[in-house]
């Protein structure tokens, strides 16, 4: 186990397939914050003005219920390393059940938000603002799906592929950054 | 067929020689011509479609979804021959997208998977020429057929039109999904994974058209940065690469039921390999 960890790193987690998707989805986000950030500065006021209507209270709490669920996928990927497919198999369930706060999270602050009379088209912030968390919350969606996936790896002995697990993992993770960044430009830069 | 059967077989040669006489051997000796019908057939339309769409017809990038009634009939106007001309051509070439959908198809049956995802795929993308691409051909062709109409149904076909092209792309998300899902679960390595994931990407920016319904202008309006712009880069770098790796498939072909073997690069097909196909 010493040489082991005294080796560098050769290899990506999971399929290099999937860090392409990384790499895609990277790229197509980066469009999207580039065109925000663009028309943010065309009109600072009216951002500014309507940023202040959302509530960071709200936005840092689900910022830090994905966080967690990012380290619990991590601890499962690691307990699935180990051969502790139980423990693994807790922490996934860990990860849905923080996704699933986040998703309800979101539908209630959606829903209070529309209470307020904000909606996709109010105005350019808040297009961009239903937008970029509409888009983000699909990904979680099919992120349940990837969950799914990783539970019937480790549920049966004759599956147990680490390669899925971690590519599954790699998925969440992407989902989960992709968040912190919209988080940090819809709530929290002025 | 018995390996001793396989051993007697004379390797097909395609021959040297003038460029038609190569095509005509090719076209009646070699036995993935169907195959590569269907690819030149997927090469040629995505270039006439193009062609059609963002010269001659003037429709992509699209026009301003704002325009009052006036400009929106000068803009018929304007493009009057080129209208015509341009669906004349597309109207003429429709029926190749049936062996461009064949060969995607195809691709899913040379899979380790249910043929339920080619007929899927197929029954989807044999509908999806209707909203992605036949509504705006009549659509648009009737406004220019007819420009003494009431200048308020000439508007309303320019909606109709644009609407129809850029906002109805479920058909084209479904499909994308089946083919993701399909490359996934496949053992016989027919396409790699990582283009599995880029069908999710592609599939998930045609969600971000939808907004189009909404919006008359901004960014996810019809000609928006978003709804059009970032998603016809997607839509062009998607198609580029399936083409690719569909002649890939093409040239990998064995006609086997296990996984497509390698070719090497710059490895043309082993012409004894044609020749048992061809048995």
């Amino acid at each position: 186990m010493a040489e082991d960890t005294d080796k560098p790193a050769e290899f990506v987690p999971g399929q290099p397939d999937m860090w392409a998707f990384v790499l895609f989805e990277g790229l197509l986000f980066t469009s999207y914050f580039v065109v925000y950030m663009f028309f943010r500065t065309q009109s600072p006021d009216l951002y500014l003005q309507s940023q202040a209507q959302l509530d960071l209270r709200i936005g840092v709490f689900n910022t830090l219920v994905l966080l967690m669920s990012s380290w619990s996928v991590a601890r499962c990927v690691q307990a699935s390393r180990d051969g502790a497919f139980r423990s693994a198999l807790t922490n996934a369930f860990l990860t849905m059940l923080f996704g699933f706060v986040f998703l309800v999270s979101k539908v209630l602050e959606w829903a209070r938000e529309m209470q307020m009379g904000l909606g996709f088209s109010t105005n350019e912030f808040f297009s961009h603002y239903f937008f970029l968390t509409g888009i983000h919350f699909l990904h979680l969606l099919i992120g349940f799906v990837v969950l799914g996936v990783i539970v019937y790896q480790l549920w049966s002995p004759a599956r147990r592929s680490q390669e899925l697990v971690e590519t599954g993992a790699t998925y969440w993770h992407t989902v989960d950054f992709l968040w912190v960044i919209i988080f940090s430009l819809l709530y929290v830069v002025r | 067929m018995s390996a001793a059967a396989t051993e007697t077989v004379t390797p097909l040669e395609p021959p040297s020689g003038s460029l038609l006489h190569r095509v005509a051997w090719h076209w009646r000796h070699n036995p993935k011509r169907e195959l590569w019908f269907a690819w030149w057939s997927m090469v040629v339309f995505y270039q006439v479609f193009g062609l059609v769409f963002f010269v001659l017809t003037r429709t992509q990038p699209p026009p301003k979804p704002w325009w009052e009634v006036p400009r929106v009939v000068q803009w018929f106007n304007d493009n009057h021959h080129g209208l015509l001309i341009g669906f004349g051509i597309m109207f003429l070439v429709t029926g190749m997208t049936a062996p461009c959908n064949a060969l995607i198809a195809y691709s899913m049956r040379r899979m380790s998977v249910s043929r339920s995802f080619a007929y899927s795929y197929l029954l989807l993308y044999s509908l999806s020429a209707i909203p992605g691409m036949l509504l705006m051909c009549i659509a648009l062709t009737v406004g220019a057929m007819r420009p003494d109409r009431d200048p308020e149904l000439i508007s309303w076909l320019y909606d109709f039109a644009f609407l129809s092209f850029v906002g109805t792309m479920g058909v084209f998300l479904i499909g994308s999904l089946v083919w993701m899902v399909a490359i996934l679960i496949d053992k016989n390595r027919v396409f790699p994974k990582w283009f599995a994931y880029l069908n999710l990407c592609n599939a998930l920016t045609e969600v971000v058209v939808s907004p189009a319904w909404i919006f008359k202008s901004g960014v996810f309006a019809w000609d928006g940065v978003i709804a059009w712009w970032i998603n016809m880069v997607v839509f062009v770098v998607y198609t580029g690469v399936f083409i690719y790796l569909l002649r890939g498939m093409i040239l990998r072909e064995d006609f086997g039921s296990g996984p497509l073997p390698d070719l090497a690069p710059n490895e043309e097909p082993d012409p004894s390999g044609l020749a048992r196909a061809a048995q």
